[in-house]
């Protein structure tokens, strides 16, 4: 199971790299428009991660629950006395990008997510299967960033001049999230396990979450604000 | 109220998968999009996906059409008040009949001006669509459609299915091994109803000899076993299918419809919006089926965007009795839907009633110029 969840990941970040889009900026040749596009989806997409996660945390299985109190309290900046908000690292790395005044537009967005999110009509049945495929998005984009946070920060830095101490969530993400990674299939196996999921349907409904590219939808896709 | 301008938009919005089916693999809409403003500034939105095996129009046609013939004469006409169910047909009445040798009929073109033009006066009248199609019920209930891809993709799609609790299930076959992708899905759906739809791919015998073999997996119904032709061979098949049939290709136009009914053809319709010319034509053609005592499925279009669904959700709403409604698929199948509301069903296929002025939904004007591969604007009356 653990393979098969890795090779799905594996898989969508390959995808990703693959893209143009992503190339462009890790190459350079992206416009100064096309990184701010992308620092801003990056921000929206992440800045509520604290009660994603805190709705994760809710749910956890007893023994996966440890590994995502210590995620809730390292995003929320209060595992150790040298913590920051993972949101204060968003809006340092909005700011490096100038993109200051628009952050109450990207937390507007950010908002607006999370009610879409809780408005929709429900696909599955009980909270059991809404968790999953919840925990799935959550630890691809761990996988994602353990394994691409330094080079998207090197990007920022080289070809869009961002300084380094508004990359730092992207640096804390390449140190951290190698263990979150590690952390978050045994925390999706557990899961399964103890929510009495079958293998089959516990997969389906990864396949299902991840069905469309994750990284690609939240990083490179629309960024407007609804009427 | 008069319509001073409409804009048409020619989509291309990508698939999260390809889907399939016996005629033709989609891998993204191809719908139509009309937007229309009136003289006090209110807009309205509507959709056709055109269909070449079905009604014969494309992309293409669909744009000249709209553009050069149909909207011009909108543009130009007072758009009547809209009182009650009874005004319905009234904007249907007023788009020209526009008959070209090319096309069996111009209904997705016709369907897409007509919503747009419904949508734009109830919003002006702050009112639902519902005023016009009053519901007889609460909620609608959606089916699962199953695409004609190969038996382990067909089994994994009745898995997603079972858990989103869906319990009406139709299986897209005329593709070769039918049987053994239906006992996959009757396998991992042991409860549900099964539909099956050929698109027309079997001729006579095949048909009897195929629905004689899926009679066992408890099917509900055989859709469009046969091509659109004439309807002899669908009434001899008829007599001697053990299962229902219905139709959906060979019923375009309400003279189809009539034909349909006088030659007791069929068990059940498939009615669609865009393939029947709209809202009005699509509930003159229910009420005929209804009166005769044939079932009503409200159809979708394969990659329809909210707004198609949203009209669907409207038709299907009121037509009483409904035995089966399709669509309303959205970002399930569309990498991204047109409007700021979700118009997708949810667990068990079911989607409560649009209550908002109009259609009931805000489209996203910027997005579908994102996805548009050809947006073209009407040149106005004056």
């Amino acid at each position: 199971m653990r393979q098969r969840i890795e090779r799905l990941f594996d898989r969508q970040v390959a995808e990703m790299v693959a893209r143009e889009e992503f190339r462009d900026l890790e190459t350079g040749r992206a416009p100064r428009e096309d990184y701010d596009r992308f620092v801003a989806s990056v921000v929206r997409t992440h800045l509520k991660s604290p009660q994603l996660v805190a709705f994760l945390y809710a749910l956890a299985p007893p023994r996966a629950a440890d590994d995502l109190r210590h995620n809730l309290l390292e995003e929320l900046g209060i595992e150790d006395e040298a913590g920051v908000a993972h949101p204060s690292l968003l809006e340092a790395l909005a700011k490096g990008a100038g993109l200051e005044a628009r952050l109450p537009e990207l937390d507007a967005l950010a908002a607006s997510d999370i009610q879409r999110t809780a408005s929709d009509p429900l696909l599955y049945g009980t909270l059991r299967e809404v968790g999953l495929a919840a925990l799935c998005e959550v630890t691809a984009f761990e996988f994602m960033l353990s394994r691409l946070a330094g080079r998207i920060a090197h990007a920022l830095s080289s070809h869009r001049g961002l300084p380094a101490e508004s990359l730092r969530w992207f640096t804390h993400h390449s140190e951290v999230d190698v263990r979150h990674a590690e952390q978050g299939l045994d925390a999706l196996e557990e899961y399964v396990r103890s929510y009495d999921f079958t293998e089959e349907d516990a997969w389906t409904i990864m396949e299902m979450t991840l069905r469309q590219n994750v990284f690609l939808k939240r990083y490179f896709g629309e960024l407007s604000v609804p009427p | 109220m008069r319509i001073v301008s409409a804009t048409v938009y020619a989509l291309r919005i990508p698939f999260v998968e390809a889907f399939a089916h016996s005629a033709r693999e989609r891998s993204f809409s191809d719908s139509v999009v009309v937007r229309v403003v009136d003289d006090a500034g209110f807009e309205g939105w509507g959709e056709g996906a055109p269909r070449p095996y079905v009604t014969g129009e494309t992309v293409d046609f669909m744009l000249g059409h709209l553009v050069e013939r149909l909207c011009p004469r909108l543009l130009a006409v007072e758009i009547p008040p809209l009182a009650g169910p009874e005004d319905l047909p009234s904007i249907d009445a007023l788009i020209p009949e526009a008959p070209t040798p090319v096309v069996l009929s111009d209904g997705a073109s016709r369907a897409a001006l007509e919503i747009a033009v419904l949508d734009c006066a109830l919003r002006r009248a702050d009112r639902s669509l519902g005023a016009l199609l009053p519901p007889a019920r609460k909620k609608v209930v959606y089916s699962g459609v199953i695409t004609a891809g190969p038996r382990d993709k067909v089994a994994e799609h009745a898995r997603r299915m079972r858990l989103i609790g869906l319990h009406q299930i139709k299986i897209k076959v005329g593709i070769g091994d039918d049987l053994e992708r239906v006992r996959s899905v009757r396998d991992v759906l042991p409860e549900a109803s099964l539909r099956v739809d050929a698109n027309g791919a079997w001729t006579p015998d095949e048909a009897a000899r195929m629905i004689e073999a899926l009679a066992p997996f408890g099917i509900a119904a055989v859709e469009q076993p046969l091509p659109r032709g004439e309807l002899a061979p669908l009434c001899a098949l008829r007599r001697r299918s053990p299962v229902p049939l219905m139709v959906d290709e060979s019923l375009v136009t309400i003279a189809d419809a009539e034909a349909l009914i006088a030659a007791g053809a069929c068990d059940l319709f498939n009615v669609r919006i865009s393939k029947c010319g709209g809202l009005a034509r699509s509930r003159a053609i229910a009420r005929r089926a209804v009166a005769a005592g044939i079932q009503v499925q409200i159809g979708s279009q394969v990659g329809e965007t909210a707004i198609l669904s949203a009209a669907g959700r409207h038709l299907a709403a009121s037509i009483d009795p409904l035995a089966f409604a399709e669509g309303s698929f959205g970002a399930l199948l569309l990498s991204e839907d047109v409007s700021v509301e979700t118009v997708r069903f949810g667990h068990r296929g079911e989607a409560s009633l649009l209550r908002g002025t109009g259609l009931g939904i805000r489209v996203i004007e910027e997005r579908l110029r994102k996805y548009a591969a050809k947006v073209v604007a009407v040149p106005s009356a004056g």
